[in-house]
C-alpha cells in the first residue's frame, strides 16, 4: 500500500516493503492522484522500502513520463543499496533526482 | 536440489521469495546476493506467469535450484507456447525518460544479474537454465 500525502509543493507517496510483480500491479491502482498531479513535485519516498522489480520501476517510469509530459518534477527519496544497484542496471539514475540522506 | 512448481498467477510470486530465500540461507549465500537472484528469477518466472499460457488458461511454472562450489543454477520451465527471451532485443538503458518504454526491463535485469544464460525448447517445454558464480559466506 503506498501512503499519499499533500506538501507544499505537491505529493509524497510513501512506499514500504516489497514492491515485487503482485504489490506493484496492486500500487498502479493507487497512483492515479500522483499522475494527476504530475505538473507539481511528486517525492517517491523509499526510505522503508525493501525491494523493487521491474514492474515497480515501470511504475516509477509512468510518473516520471507524466511529469516531463506536464512539467513536473520527481523526487526519489532515500533508496537503500540493493535498490541503488537495481537503478544502477536499469539506467534509472539519469531519469530522477534521487536524494539519500 | 530443490523443486517449486508454481500456478501461472503472479499473486504466488511470495512463495516464490520464500523458496529463494530458503536456498540461499542453507547454502550460506549472502543476503546481497540472494536479494539479486530473488531480482532476476523473479523477472523470468513472472515473464512465463504471464506470456506463455493463452489468457485464462491455467498452466504451470517449475523452477529447480542446486548449487555448487563455484556457481547456483536455477532452470525454470513451462509448457506454454515457445519463447526465447535471450532473443529478446536488449533496452537501451542511456535514453532519456520520453524515450523509454516501458517494457523490456525485466528480462534485462535477468540477464545483467546472472552470469550465463540459456534457452532450450525440447519436449514440448520451455528450459530456461541461469548460472550465477557465487561466493559463498563462510559458515561460523
Amino acid at each position: 500500500m503506498i501512503i499519499i500525502t499533500e506538501e507544499k509543493e505537491g505529493l509524497r507517496a510513501v512506499f514500504e516493503g516489497r514492491l515485487d510483480t503482485p504489490a506493484a500491479v496492486k500500487a498502479q491502482q493507487e497512483v492515479g492522484p500522483l499522475l494527476e498531479n504530475a505538473d507539481k513535485t511528486i517525492t517517491l519516498d523509499c526510505t522503508n522500502l525493501d525491494y523493487i522489480s521491474s514492474s515497480g520501476l515501470r511504475l516509477f517510469l509512468t510518473i516520471r513520463k507524466e511529469a516531463s509530459a506536464k512539467g513536473g518534477t520527481v523526487i526519489i527519496e532515500n533508496i537503500n543499496e540493493e535498490i541503488r544497484k537495481v537503478f544502477m542496471m536499469t539506467g534509472f539514475f539519469n531519469l530522477f533526482e534521487i536524494r539519500n540522506a | 536440489m530443490k523443486h517449486l512448481t508454481l500456478p501461472n498467477d503472479i499473486e504466488t510470486i511470495p512463495r516464490l521469495n520464500e523458496f529463494i530465500d530458503g536456498f540461499c540461507e542453507e547454502q550460506g549465500i549472502s543476503m546481497d546476493v540472494c536479494m539479486s537472484l530473488n531480482l532476476a528469477i523473479e523477472e523470468a518466472v513472472v515473464n512465463v506467469m504471464n506470456y506463455a499460457y493463452p489468457e485464462g488458461t491455467a498452466g504451470h511454472v517449475d523452477i529447480e535450484v542446486d548449487a555448487d562450489k563455484e556457481s547456483i543454477t536455477f532452470v525454470i520451465s513451462d509448457t506454454g507456447k515457445p519463447f526465447d527471451p535471450t532473443k529478446k532485443e536488449d533496452v537501451d538503458i542511456t535514453l532519456p525518460a520520453e524515450k523509454r518504454t516501458v517494457g523490456g526491463l525485466g528480462i534485462h535485469l535477468t540477464r545483467q544479474i546472472m552470469d550465463a544464460v540459456d534457452y532450450r525448447y525440447t519436449d514440448h517445454r520451455n528450459i530456461l537454465t541461469l548460472r550465477k558464480k557465487i561466493y559463498k559466506q563462510k559458515v561460523l
